[in-house]
């Protein structure tokens, strides 16, 4: 029974992380920008949830405000942070260290607005109940529910949508692209609003069960990171089912060791994919 | 702490936390700076070095208090959280040690690191071990993120720990209602005029009630501000050595909740209590 109620609770954050990590890889997949920012974007957007409730705003309004934060912040740093230093043709590191730079700017002012205490928004949606030997919170289904819905609204988007198809075009060739007569800026500009808006849902479900602090950037864009390095850098598939993966291990973990070992394994998982699997789960391999 | 000693050069240095006042304390005292602490609770952090004074007790007096209050609330098996550092490292010898003379055992235990946020999993754990209670040590922000996740998971066990949890976030949690914690007794209703003053000055310029740690540290200035009119109506420089010896050589003074007093190590005694969470105020229960 501990190993199911671990892997109840490995799926819930699981999917969490998968959500986030999918929208690293869509602006990833799309714009080869290595937006390390994302996690600043998370964060965001749950402290915007935060203050819509705070200031009794509802929680349709709230998550409204969430998504304004979110695809507000992703469409400025890839306006006003990325695209220049692109312009300048500035290397990948130049854009990596930009983006941690705008972490810690995030961070600060989200400390100096919220302070440094925990925030949580407190919802009987979170309190798990006895369901056969285990306990569930509401919030795992709404978690799962969330998760079969976006991922499916956003594979049909990707499929169907001309606006889709254009951004798997972009993510193969950006030359092909511009000789289709398509604006490549217009399409990152949507990459990035998208992949933020996915930030939403797990920074939301984040805020009503584990709380946030102005730090959990950090910690979200790791988990991103290896996700999106594990499921095979810009994959979405790969992203989504790796950052369930990383969930489920972290939580698993638990069962043979403390506590402080579970973000370490996700690492170990990490590693043991640049050893044996380098492309990752859908990743293609790359002939020398 | 180099900056404070160097650049600065400062004589007299508060500080907090376990972990960095170990590592502040070998560069201060070399340099004859008095450290002094009003938030590490760590056992070790007593006699850290002849120029490292605490005004708080430490972790072992509210151990040394909580271990009998769970005694008599028949409570022998007891889940245990603790940070994997200096503090949380002494913090779970003093428990452990202390819990056995009473017969008790901590039946599960497990280290998370300061970095942590999920603890979900050892909700699982606790709840599969079954304990009559669990005690927990972390600080900051942590503490409400522990409690909140495991009051969440279904774990209505009593939970316990100690003063770190004395702060807003925490006290005001709605899951953190009949959470129990050791403190220092509270200052606010001493009727010396020091203490009076303290609080109705805090008051007015807060609109809150002073925390512990707002006592401690005012303290610290104070005793200061004593010491160093007492060094210079004698004539005689005030630095880290004349400062420890004054120190020593009156003991006692008056400061926010009563007069410190102070032993060989420079640590103060202070009364512990064990309180209760209560609608987001703290209400002495032992």
């Amino acid at each position: 029974m501990l190993l199911l109620q671990l892997v109840i609770n490995g799926l819930e954050s699981g999917l969490l992380y998968a959500l986030t990590a999918v929208g690293f890889a869509l602006i990833f997949g799309a714009t080869r920008i290595f937006h390390f920012a994302h996690g600043a974007t998370y964060a965001l957007a749950g402290y915007g949830f935060v203050l819509g409730e705070r200031l009794g705003l509802g929680p349709v309004i709230s998550v409204g405000l969430a998504f304004g934060a979110a695809v507000g912040f992703g469409l400025f740093i890839g306006e006003a942070v990325y695209r220049p230093i692109e312009r300048s043709r500035g290397a990948f590191f130049t854009l990596f260290v930009a983006a941690f730079g705008m972490v810690i700017v995030v961070q600060s002012l989200l400390e100096l607005t919220f302070g440094r205490a925990y925030v949580v928004v407190s919802s009987p949606l979170s309190r798990a109940e006895p369901w056969g030997g285990l306990y569930i919170a509401p919030l795992f289904w709404i978690s799962l529910a969330t998760a079969a819905l976006l991922f499916g609204g956003l594979a049909l988007f990707l499929k169907a949508s001309p606006y889709g198809v254009a951004l798997r075009a972009l993510a193969d060739s950006r030359f092909l692209v511009r000789v289709y007569g398509l604006s490549e800026l217009r399409l990152s500009r949507l990459a990035f609003a998208l992949g933020s808006a996915l930030t939403v849902p797990g920074a939301v479900l984040g805020a009503l069960s584990s709380g946030l602090t102005p730090s959990v950037g950090a910690h979200i864009m790791l988990v991103s990171l290896t996700a999106a390095v594990v499921g095979g850098i810009g994959s979405m598939p790969g992203a989504a089912l790796a950052g369930i993966l990383l969930g489920l291990v972290e939580s698993l973990v638990g069962a043979v060791l403390d506590t402080e070992w579970s973000e370490a394994s996700g690492f170990v998982l990490l590693f043991l994919f640049i050893l044996l699997r380098p492309q990752g789960l859908f990743g293609a391999e790359v002939k020398r | 702490m180099s900056k404070l000693v160097n650049v600065d050069h400062a004589i007299y240095v508060l500080v907090g936390f376990t972990g960095v006042s170990k590592a502040a304390a070998p560069i201060a005292a070399r340099a004859k700076v008095i450290l002094v602490n009003g938030g590490g609770v760590g056992p070790d952090l007593a006699g850290l070095s002849p120029y490292y004074w605490n005004v708080i007790p430490l972790a072992p007096d509210e151990i040394k208090t909580i271990v009998p209050y769970l005694a008599s609330r028949n409570i022998r098996r007891l889940a245990f959280i603790y940070v994997n550092d200096p503090f949380g490292n002494g913090v779970r010898q003093s428990l452990k040690a202390e819990f056995a003379k009473t017969g008790g055992a901590v039946v599960i235990e497990d280290a998370i690191t300061p970095n942590d946020h999920q603890f979900t999993a050892i909700a699982a754990r606790i709840r599969d071990a079954a304990p009559d209670g669990v005690y927990f040590a972390s600080y900051g922000a942590q503490q409400a993120e522990i409690i909140k996740q495991l009051r969440d998971s279904g774990i209505t066990l009593p939970l316990f720990t100690y003063s770190g949890a004395n702060i807003p976030s925490v006290e005001t949690l709605p899951e953190a209602e009949g959470l129990v914690l050791t403190t220092q007794a509270s200052a606010l209703s001493a009727d010396d005029p020091v203490t009076q003053r303290f609080v109705r000055d805090w008051r007015a310029k807060y609109g809150t009630d002073p925390s512990a740690y707002n006592q401690n540290y005012y303290n610290a200035v104070r005793l200061f501000a004593l010491l160093a009119a007492s060094l210079e109506a004698s004539g005689k420089p005030v630095d880290g050595d004349t400062l420890r010896a004054e120190l020593l050589a009156r003991r006692r003074f008056p400061l926010v909740g009563g007069e410190g007093v102070f032993d060989d190590l420079c640590d103060i005694s202070m009364k512990i209590v064990v309180n209760r969470v209560e609608k987001g105020k703290l209400i002495p229960i032992a």
